[in-house]
């Protein structure tokens, strides 16, 4: 429904309904402190400039990846980004809000194409950055979930357990 | 601190580890006054569940002392005590909203791990493995609990320690799976499992206004505490189950059955050598023996109510469901609905669940409590942990 084209390892969608109105979540969304926190499974997100954000991702054995995002255009229940030049993998994003049924809230879905070097397919972009872009996506969205509704997101780190001298970080 | 860790298959030690720390701003931490054995922890400690690390801090069941809180907490205050339920719950998602909190939709840390095998996460809970969220568990001197105001509930005087231990899980559990049968008078309610849970749920249906609550188990202790308790018990290895249900219930069949065993249940005859078999081999994790009894039993048009853990069967006999017009309830507690009302039975007596402590232990013997609780020696039917 939301891609044309078939979910493959470099094309992927989510979607998510959170009880609250589109404005309130976009105006969220849009903080960059809510992207800092929101991608922090996959990559370090910083803002650099009004539209423009510096993403740094790690892959295995210190492998790391970065590129720049630049905010396309802002209509009103549509929030895109993309890569710019020099990209290690490049990237574009669309999130659409939408009006969920009843009293649900609002419907976000999200789109994310990755078009990794050497236009690799099938397995290659989950070892690039040892998680699957379909976890990146989805996980995102989970925790701007949690941040939008309760003002926290989830963690476990650090906390006790026997192993690594005492606490799992 | 020292806490009570799981090291691998039957391999429980009690270690070194570090004090919890505030992480999100409405969290506390709790000084861990009691803690008990759950049924369900022995799969873990069997192996059965996946997704467990070496070194996980076990116990989801307990209550304690809050001795310290984040900056987003305003209902609960250092000092009090109280009583929490093993699921995280934020109460603010549409589930919690419906009374659903063991399927919250924002405290699962790990949530990629949980939708492949859900298809959605649930809530988060203590001790459970990491794909229920991963976090450290409370038998322990210290355990942070997130949303303190959604999931710590001060314990009224009158309400012991021991008493209230338990509306942590076993008795939410149960009576949630007595509310699944929405009792009506007359009704006969038939309950599979005499430890804490099914206890628990036999109480509940009695105070939910069943008519007669019948109990079902093998161990001679279980059945007098449930007797104790009003039931009329029955030993499956002395009498025919169904038979004896018939009996009972002028051949009608209980109006709703309740399955407080879950995948480890004992049972008689070749089903059950079936289940052990494949069970060792890994390709089922449950013996379903209760279950599939229960199905047979309930009359038709009744409900059967799940409380027991389950991961996965194959010879379920979904017809006699389907055929039978059967109601299937079935949650993981959800028990901040229920913490409130149940705290008030305990006031007033009208739910005993202390009864469950029968055995007590230091935190340091903790290895053996698990121990006495896994083989029931000494008739144990929950064994504490007193920190």
């Amino acid at each position: 429904m939301s891609t044309a084209e078939p979910e493959t390892d470099a094309a992927t969608a989510a979607s998510i309904t959170i009880g609250q109105p589109a404005p309130e979540l976009r105006a969220l969304w849009l903080q960059p402190q809510t992207q800092s926190r929101i991608w922090a499974h996959f990559a370090e997100v910083t803002q650099v400039a009004d539209r423009t954000a510096e993403w740094i991702a790690h892959g295995p054995a210190g492998g790391e990846y970065r590129w720049r995002t630049e905010m396309t255009d802002s209509e009103p229940d549509v929030v895109r980004w993309a890569s710019g030049d020099g990209a290690d993998v490049p990237n574009a994003g669309v999130l659409t809000f939408r009006p969920a049924p009843g009293d649900r809230g609002t419907e976000l879905h999200l789109d994310v194409r990755f078009d990794p070097p050497g236009g690799a397919i099938g397995e290659a972009l989950s070892k690039l950055f040892h998680i699957a872009p379909r976890e990146i996506v989805r996980t995102a969205l989970y925790r701007f979930r949690a941040l939008a509704l309760t003002g926290e997101i989830p963690t476990t780190d650090p906390q006790p357990a026997a192993r690594k001298g005492g606490a799992d970080r | 601190m020292r806490a009570l860790c799981w090291n691998g298959i039957n391999d429980l030690r009690v270690e070194t580890v570090a004090d919890p720390e505030i992480l999100n701003p409405n969290d506390v931490i709790l000084k861990v006054r009691l803690s008990t054995t759950c049924g369900s922890d022995l799969h873990l400690i069997d192996g059965l569940i996946p997704t467990m690390q070496a070194g996980d801090v076990l116990g989801h069941e307990f209550m304690g002392e809050i001795v310290d809180v984040g900056r987003g907490v305003s209902k609960v205050k250092k000092g009090d005590r109280v009583v929490v339920p093993s699921f995280i719950s934020c109460g603010k998602c549409w589930y919690c909203q419906h009374d659903l909190y063991s399927l919250c939709d924002t405290t699962h840390p790990k949530p990629e791990l949980q939708e492949p095998l859900l298809g959605y996460p649930t809530a988060g809970i203590y001790a459970y493995s990491h794909a229920f969220g991963g976090y450290a568990g409370a038998h322990a001197e210290y355990v942070r609990v997130p949303f303190a105001d959604t999931d710590c509930f001060k314990v009224p005087d009158g309400v012991s320690d021991e008493a209230a231990l338990f509306i942590s899980d076993a008795a939410p559990t149960g009576f949630m799976g007595a509310d699944f049968c929405n009792i009506h008078r007359g009704d006969v309610v038939a309950v599979w499992g005499c430890g804490g849970v099914g206890l628990m749920a036999q109480q509940s249906a009695m105070i939910l206004g069943a008519e007669r609550v019948i109990a079902i188990d093998r161990y001679p202790e279980r059945l007098a505490q449930a007797e104790a308790f009003g039931a009329i018990p029955l030993d499956y290895t002395k009498v025919e189950v169904i038979e004896a249900l018939n009996e009972l219930t002028g051949g009608r069949g209980p109006d709703s059955c309740i399955d407080a065993v879950g995948m480890e249940a004992d049972g008689t005859g070749l089903q059950h050598a079936y289940d052990r078999v494949k069970q060792a081999l890994y390709l089922e994790t449950d013996r379903g023996a209760a279950l599939r009894q229960a199905m047979l039993a309930v009359r038709k048009g009744g409900t059967l109510s799940i409380l027991g853990v389950y991961g996965l069967m194959d010879k379920f006999p979904l017809g006699l469901l389907m055929n039978k017009g059967v109601t299937v309830r079935t949650a993981q507690q959800h028990g901040q609905a229920y913490v409130p009302r149940l705290l008030e039975h305990a006031q007033r007596g009208e739910l005993t669940p202390a009864a469950l402590a029968t055995h007590r232990f230091s935190l340091e013997d903790s290895p053996t409590g698990y121990h006495m609780f896994k083989h029931k020696d000494d008739g144990c039917l929950r064994a504490v942990f007193v920190q």
